[in-house]
């Protein structure tokens, strides 16, 4: 199993996601008392994850890019009201999903796509690559650009909800308590939707699974 | 040198993994920042909306939703009991009234009026008692005399409806003599069939109350009706008159008069009399 996924499904009980959950506290905490430049710490650490969140959700760039900067200055406006009883992770996660939510919801029948560059360098998307087309590179760049459109079409089918489920768990690696408390429903919710956005993946997706 | 060997499998979570590796370069994380700066200070310069204390309120409150919830459902509920609950505040009236049965409908007003306060006897429901003793003597007894007694079996329910049944009587009767007080004055011929004198202006006696005379019967009701004619009658020759008043009652049969409970008009004219019902 991905490193990734192991990591985000056992993020609450583990002592690494602990300690982590503790120092943003303590960075929390010094921002709660006044020092406003310790908030780009955790803009720092937590910027690429959310920004990958929204962007997976809206599958727009520019969207996502404006969508991750509202949820940190929201988070900001009430860090002072944060009083730690998730974590400072769970929280703005929660605070990017809900603004993207609400605007995916105020937006419905405007969409447009955007997409971000494939990374070359990660070896799963790589080998992925390879094993749908021949060896020419050519025929790869060409190929993997048309891997992303249906991708990303194959998931703007789903409903906003089972989405947002699918990206947390399968893209972000969070485990389904996480998800559940972002999203504020049970477990069984989580799982539920999981299987079924899982399904109509499949069946969008036929012609690029192999086994 | 060894390859490594090549994936052949591809399956839905291997390609979602493709969609992670989408990720922007590193040129776009510089101009995030300003954007985010700049956002940053907008948010502090600009004037925070005049609802935003509320929304901070209600995030505070929601954690107590269930105790607020149910206070505000009981303050609703006491609210509307107290404003609109009426037959709530009344006791309860249970009408014993072997007696009231027994005073016959045609009772002179005042003895129904006395039955109606023995009815109501003190112990059961002395705020009714007090009610109905503080109405003008005749005009609520007879309405209360008019209602049927309830059996002795009657129940709970029963006797609350019973008694806004006659709260409503009431509030009707005293309506009905106020009306018939202000068109007394002005207008003669309701008078004479009130069995008034002409102009006296004040009620002689129980008898004439007008709600106690609807309720007669309808025997008494024909006889009050000849009893008007043969007032007017004088004023013609005495055959004729006569004649008028058998003819008339023989026309008064015990149906016509049950049909109506109005007289709407009394025409006297030289030799004859016309009773419109």
């Amino acid at each position: 199993m991905d490193a990734a996924k192991t990591l985000g499904k056992t993020l609450v009980a583990s002592p690494e996601r602990q300690l982590e959950a503790d120092t943003d506290m303590e960075i929390v905490r010094r921002v709660q008392e006044g020092d406003v430049a310790a908030f780009d710490q955790l803009v720092l650490k937590y910027r690429s994850r959310v920004y990958g969140v929204v962007y997976n959700l809206t599958s727009n760039r520019e969207d996502a890019a404006d969508l991750t900067q509202d949820a940190f200055i929201k988070s900001f406006q009430s860090i002072n009201r944060f009083q730690g009883q998730s974590s400072f992770f769970t929280w703005l996660y929660r605070i990017a999903v809900n603004s993207t939510l609400t605007h995916l919801r105020k937006n419905r029948l405007r969409t447009f796509f955007s997409f971000e560059k494939i990374n070359t360098d990660d070896k799963v998307s790589a080998e992925v690559i390879a094993a749908l087309t021949d060896d020419n590179s050519a025929d790869q760049e060409t190929f993997a650009r048309e891997l992303q459109e249906k991708l990303n079409e194959a998931m703007q089918k789903l409903s906003i909800r089972h989405r947002t489920v699918i990206t947390l768990f399968e893209i972000d690696g969070l485990g389904h308590q996480e998800i559940a408390e972002i999203m504020n429903c049970s477990v069984g919710t989580v799982r539920s939707r999981l299987h079924y956005a899982k399904q109509l993946l499949q069946s969008e997706l036929q012609p690029y699974i192999r086994r | 040198m060894n390859e490594a060997p090549r994936k052949t499998t591809v399956t839905l979570e291997d390609l979602l993994r493709v969609k992670r590796a989408e990720q922007p370069p590193a040129e776009f994380w510089s101009e995030f920042e300003r954007g985010l700066r700049t956002k940053q200070l907008a948010a502090i310069v600009e004037p925070r909306p005049w609802w935003a204390p509320l929304i901070r309120i209600g995030s505070r409150v929601s954690r107590y939703q269930l105790p607020v919830g149910v206070t505000a459902i009981l303050a609703i509920t006491l609210l509307t009991v107290r404003e609109y609950g009426p037959v709530a505040s009344n006791p309860v009236f249970e009408p014993t009234s072997s007696e009231t049965a027994s005073v016959p409908v045609s009772a002179p007003a005042s003895e129904r009026s006395n039955a109606a306060e023995v009815t109501a006897t003190p112990s059961v429901s002395g705020a009714v008692a007090s009610t109905v003793a503080a109405e003008p003597a005749s005009a609520p007894a007879a309405s209360v005399a008019r209602h049927e007694p309830a059996p002795a079996t009657t129940t709970a329910l029963g006797s609350v409806s019973h008694v806004a049944m006659v709260n409503a009587e009431l509030s009707s009767a005293r309506y009905a003599a106020d009306n018939l007080a202000s068109v007394q004055p002005t207008d003669p011929e309701l008078d004479q069939m009130l069995g008034r004198t002409p102009g006296s202006g004040v009620r002689n006696a129980p008898q004439s109350e007008p709600l106690a005379q609807i309720n007669l019967s309808s025997e008494s009701r024909s006889q009050r009706l000849l009893a008007g004619m043969a007032w007017v009658a004088p004023s013609n020759s005495g055959d004729s008159a006569l004649r008028t008043n058998d003819h008339t009652a023989r026309h008064l049969t015990e149906r016509r008069l049950s049909e109506s409970d109005v007289i709407s008009r009394l025409d006297v004219g030289g030799n004859r009399v016309t009773v419109k019902f």
